[in-house]
């Protein structure tokens, strides 16, 4: 049984933060639930697709963000509860949708969890989501502690029905991925049918046409129901305060920076003078419980993460009840206190509380920081950001550079968001030049494409993964098709969204509950749109580069099919197609003639080089026997077996 | 000779647009590699000594040092380099009818020496397309294929890196000046490997004023024609300003005007018109189509040339006074040129201010009048 199903209410059990939204998405009973992967937030459906059968829910990966809110919204309309999940880009995605749903509202519960990634851990922006909920006019809410982030799940699912809005939750890296204790509650039984009600009075949002129109209409009602959520959130059992009754110094937090603010306090030993408020609701702001603390308090500090939202919505409402209360310092972001970029640390928080109130942290010895640094710095060995032993992407970014170079008119990648960013560093050839959003890259490249007549003649080249293929890649390759644009979209096909775990995607013929389902066929699908294709394996390097020297040669839009399954599948780990070895007779190693091209310019995790003998050998431990470095070798030093599917060598 | 690694030869040749694109550096590792005329460093490489930079024929060309390689003396400066004798020739009635530019000297040589195991391989220059395409070829038979002049940057001394590899170890190569300076810095072992084997068993140069980049050429004619169609290049001699180019079914014209920018910036550098680190070096002869120019160098070449002779392979005759006069005019005024741009171009024996392409006595510049910038040496 998976582990968020296990144990009955009043059971405790150490659930990650996406974990505890999953179950707590169980015990608000979910019906429908979609989304598109994306660190932090994939666990949650990863979560709930495992338990999809067993509770009869329905759960799928979307396309992308847009699609999902389209997907979970339907689920809403027909009157069931459900929820959609993304990181904060795919807020960005969805918004065009979402911005026109906030206007027609809901019918079944509807919540959105969006998990935003401060410090950009594994994402390439630190851009947050909450700014959204402001702008669309909806309810946020942002869990602080782990049983929150489940309990929460409930009450905002109540919420969403009784406001007849969408409902945002907020995630961030830390609460979604660090684990804490959490007391379940119970699993319900839910009857909900599905049925969507089209025939009554159009400005009826229950049972009348779904359009966001008339707007002198729906914008009041919209701005009437987040009055109703501010209301609501004046009593939300989920905003606590601790601390003493008139503080120094009242913080103000949110979501994973309650516990850094709970451990500064601490560190500093200022209990008896600094209290905080663990905010939920930061959108609307609740005013009279706002009020009510900041009256008791000589200054307060605001903490969170990223941008000084939070403060800034807490500057405006102290100005109004200025008046009443007096006016409070209010430190934070926007005067420098606290930093508004990057991830917050409970020692950042103990240094801006220390300056706030004379007090100091115990600082490391000069000595404990040197032998640290030292042992950071230069005692752990040099690794480079670098694509697992066997990667595709490795394979095809060497002959996509070898190519490049060859050409040598300065050709150059468009990438965008994948595993394959890293061929942005010069420990990958540094072949990729750009990086945006998913699907830029081949939109990037439909425009750089057009330049000829003002005198570009570099070739142009855009890499997009499988999953990013039906995300955002395929309008980008109708452009340039449509447009005549001259490029090479090369799509890294390595059978998932391997990236955040291997989540299916429509090329894929099993869905997120692992269904059959239809796969939909990337090279037909370009060759529909009208661009000459071809497919090769990237492990087969000469067909690879033969295949891109002959697209260079074309006019128009072109795709090349790089297809051969991520190292990490779990279908492929542990399968060894060829056992490597390395002559080291004919391995030249350093000499005039290599200079070690495998081990310094390939790089490969499986390679290692041999200080002592001064050759190259194979890991066997690392080493996925995908052949390649067989191919690159200048000596034919590096040799490679077939081996049986039982790992045996063929005879 | 002075030999750096890749990183210099990236510095000094390929980013100052010195490269000539012979291939020379190529074929011997995975950092360097030849494609559609122009050569491209790939990845970096650290070594501090390598063959691509022995290699090179604008890289550290110490002329004394070649020649006292070749010949056994200091080189003179001399119009022509050094040489046996000086004669016109062609093929002879042995010899394989073919497409040639002039006499056919050049296929009938390699013809008769692939015949008589003189040597056991032959490097010559095809082209797919305008683009050229060194090849290695066994069979006397096949030589006939390659005739006729291409007038572009070619990657030929790949091939004979190429066929040090296969095992090959007499082979034989046509060339130009660079790519024949480029194989005479590979025979001198410049890097004193003990595994060296010299495995050049004949050096075949070809006249050469300047050449064009294969690239540009063929962007230049696609516009213009089929290049698909395009049977012979030739340039006639002045005054006709032109470059002639016969297809299937026509023959067109084109003014030198447009083509002389298509020239690489490494042939202005260039001292050597008669490749005169040759065995033989072959030309055409101004006024007459049928003969080619044919300047014995080595005790080898003047040995093929009288078996060639003997055995109908080839036939030679006496060059007239007034031509060998105009040949060595060109030929020295493009050396003098070249050494006036090296040195205007802060590349000639250079001494800390860098590295340099050319080296050649002080002497020698001093009696072509190079170092005061005043001589008279004009234009052809």
């Amino acid at each position: 049984m998976s582990a968020i199903l296990k144990g009955k209410k009043g059971d405790q059990r150490l659930f990650m933060g996406n974990e505890a939204i999953a179950r707590g998405a169980l015990e608000a009973g979910v019906n429908v639930v979609a989304g598109y992967p994306g660190t932090p937030s994939s666990e949650i459906i990863e979560s709930l697709s495992r338990v999809a059968k067993d509770r009869d829910i329905y759960v799928e990966w979307s396309v992308n963000e847009k699609v999902a809110a389209e997907v979970a919204a339907a689920g809403s309309l027909a009157g069931l509860r459900s929820m959609c999940t993304m990181k904060m880009n795919g807020v960005h995605v969805a918004s065009d949708f979402l911005l026109h749903l906030a206007l027609t509202g809901t019918r079944g519960g509807m919540v959105i969890v969006a998990c935003d990634d401060p410090n950009a851990h594994s994402s390439q922006n630190e851009a947050e989501m909450r700014h959204f909920a402001q702008m669309l006019e909806i309810p946020l809410l942002e869990p602080g502690s782990f049983q929150d982030a489940k309990d929460l799940i409930k009450w905002a699912f109540e919420l969403s029905e009784e406001l007849r809005s969408i409902v945002f939750i907020r995630g961030t890296t830390r609460l979604s991925h660090a684990s804490g204790q959490v007391v379940l509650d119970e699993l319900p039984e839910t009857e909900r049918k599905a049925a969507f009600r089209h025939d009554g009075f159009i400005l009826d949002q229950m049972t009348g046409s779904v359009i966001s129109l008339p707007i002198a209409f729906k914008h009041p009602q919209l701005q009437e129901k987040l009055q109703k959520a501010a209301e609501r959130y004046e009593g939300c059992p989920f905003n606590s305060y601790t601390g003493p009754e008139n503080p120094d110094v009242l913080i103000i937090t949110s979501s994973a920076c309650t516990f850094y603010s709970i451990e500064a306090v601490h560190m500093l030993d200022l209990q008896n003078r600094a209290g905080i408020l663990k905010l939920t609701t930061t959108w609307p702001l609740p005013k009279r419980l706002i009020k009510k603390h900041l009256q008791t308090a000589g200054q307060i500090l605001v903490v969170e993460e990223v941008l000084p939202f939070m403060e800034e919505n807490l500057k405006v409402l102290a100005y109004e009840i200025a008046s009443e209360i007096g006016i409070k310092p209010i430190l934070g972001k926007r005067d420098g206190t606290l930093p508004s970029h990057g991830e917050m640390r409970p020692d950042v928080v103990a240094g801006a509380l220390a300056g706030i109130t004379g007090t100091s942290v115990d600082q490391r010895s000069e000595e404990y920081e040197k032998k640290v640094n030292e042992r950071v710095f230069f005692g752990a060995p040099a690794r480079d950001l670098t694509f697992c032993p066997g990667c595709p992407h490795r394979a095809s970014l060497w002959s996509i550079e070898n190519v490049l170079q060859m050409d040598n008119r300065q050709g150059f990648v468009c990438g965008d968001v994948g595993c394959y960013t890293m061929g942005l560093s010069p420990s990958n050839f540094g072949t990729l030049k750009t990086a945006h959003s998913m699907g830029s890259g081949t939109g990037l490249a439909s425009g750089f494409g057009k330049l000829d007549r003002f005198g570009m003649e570099q070739p142009v080249l855009s890499v997009c993964g499988d999953s990013t293929f039906f995300h955002t890649g395929i309008p980008a390759l109708v452009n340039a098709v449509h447009h005549g644009s001259n490029m090479i979209m090369v799509v890294l096909d390595n059978s998932g969204t391997a990236m955040t775990g291997f989540q299916p995607h429509p090329g894929i013929e099993k869905n997120a509950m692992g269904d059959v389902a239809k796969s939909i066929d990337i090279a037909k699908v370009c060759e529909a749109i009208g661009a000459k294709v071809r497919v090769e394996d990237p492990f087969e390097v000469e067909a690879t580069q033969e295949a891109l020297f002959q697209l260079l040669e074309e006019e128009g839009a072109k795709v090349l099919v790089l297809k051969q399954v991520c190292a990490l599948s779990p279908e492929k780990k542990w399968s060894k197609k060829f056992e490597m070895s390395v002559d080291t007779e004919l391995c030249i190693g350093e000499e005039c003639g290599c200079n070690r091209l495998c081990t310094r310019i390939f790089r490969c995790p499986g390679l290692v080089w041999d200080q002592e003998s001064k050759t190259a050998r194979i890991d066997s431990i690392l080493c996925t026997g995908c052949g390649v470095c067989a191919s690159i070798c200048p000596a034919n030093a590096i040799r490679k077996t077939p081996l049986a599917a039982n790992g045996k060598e063929v005879a | 000779m002075q030999v750096f690694g890749p990183n210099e030869l990236l510095a000094d040749v390929l980013k100052k647009d010195l490269c000539i694109g012979c291939g020379a550096c190529t074929e011997i590792c995975p950092y360097f590699k030849s494609y559609k005329g122009r050569t491209s460093m790939l990845f970096s490489c650290t070594r501090q000594e390598g063959r691509c930079h022995a290699h090179c024929p604008k890289a550290e060309v110490d002329l004394d040092e070649l020649s006292s390689f070749m010949f056994g003396k200091a080189y003179e400066g001399s119009p022509l380099g050094s040489y046996q004798s000086v004669v016109i020739s062609k093929a002879g009635p042995e010899m394989i009818p073919g497409n040639f530019q002039s006499g056919g000297t050049v296929s009938a040589l390699m013809t008769h020496a692939l015949m008589e195991r003189q040597i056991d391989a032959a490097v010559l220059t095809d082209w797919k397309g305008l683009i050229p395409v060194p090849e290695l070829i066994t069979e006397p038979g096949d030589v006939t294929r390659f005739a006729s002049s291409k007038y572009v940057t070619a990657p030929t001394v790949s091939m004979f890196n190429k066929s040090k590899q296969l095992g090959y170890k007499r082979v034989g190569i046509v060339g130009t000046p660079c790519q024949l300076t480029a194989i005479a810095k590979i025979r001198t072992n410049p890097l004193d490997r003990e595994d060296f084997e010299d495995t050049a068993g004949l050096t075949v140069g070809l006249f050469c004023t300047w050449t064009l980049d294969a690239r540009d050429l063929l962007k230049y004619l696609s516009a213009r024609i089929d290049v698909e169609k395009i049977k012979k290049l030739d340039i006639p001699p002045p005054p006709a300003e032109v470059l002639t180019v016969t297809t299937v079914d026509d023959e067109i014209e084109l003014p030198l005007s447009e083509i002389r920018p298509m020239i690489p910036r490494a042939c202005s550098v260039c001292p050597d018109m008669t490749a005169e680190w040759a065995d033989v070096s072959v030309g055409g002869l101004e006024g007459s189509p049928g003969w080619n120019t044919l300047i014995i160098r080595t005790q080898k070449g003047a040995e093929l040339i009288s078996k060639a002779e003997a055995s109908g392979f080839l036939v030679t005759d006496k060059m007239p006074k007034e031509s060998f006069e105009h040949l060595s005019m060109a030929a020295g005024n493009k050396k003098a040129r070249a050494f006036r741009q090296a040195m205007e171009d802060g590349c000639l024996n250079n001494k800390d201010d860098g590295h340099a392409a050319l080296r050649v006595s002080p002497t020698i510049l001093k009696e072509m009048n190079i170092e005061s910038g005043e001589d008279n040496v004009g234009d052809t």
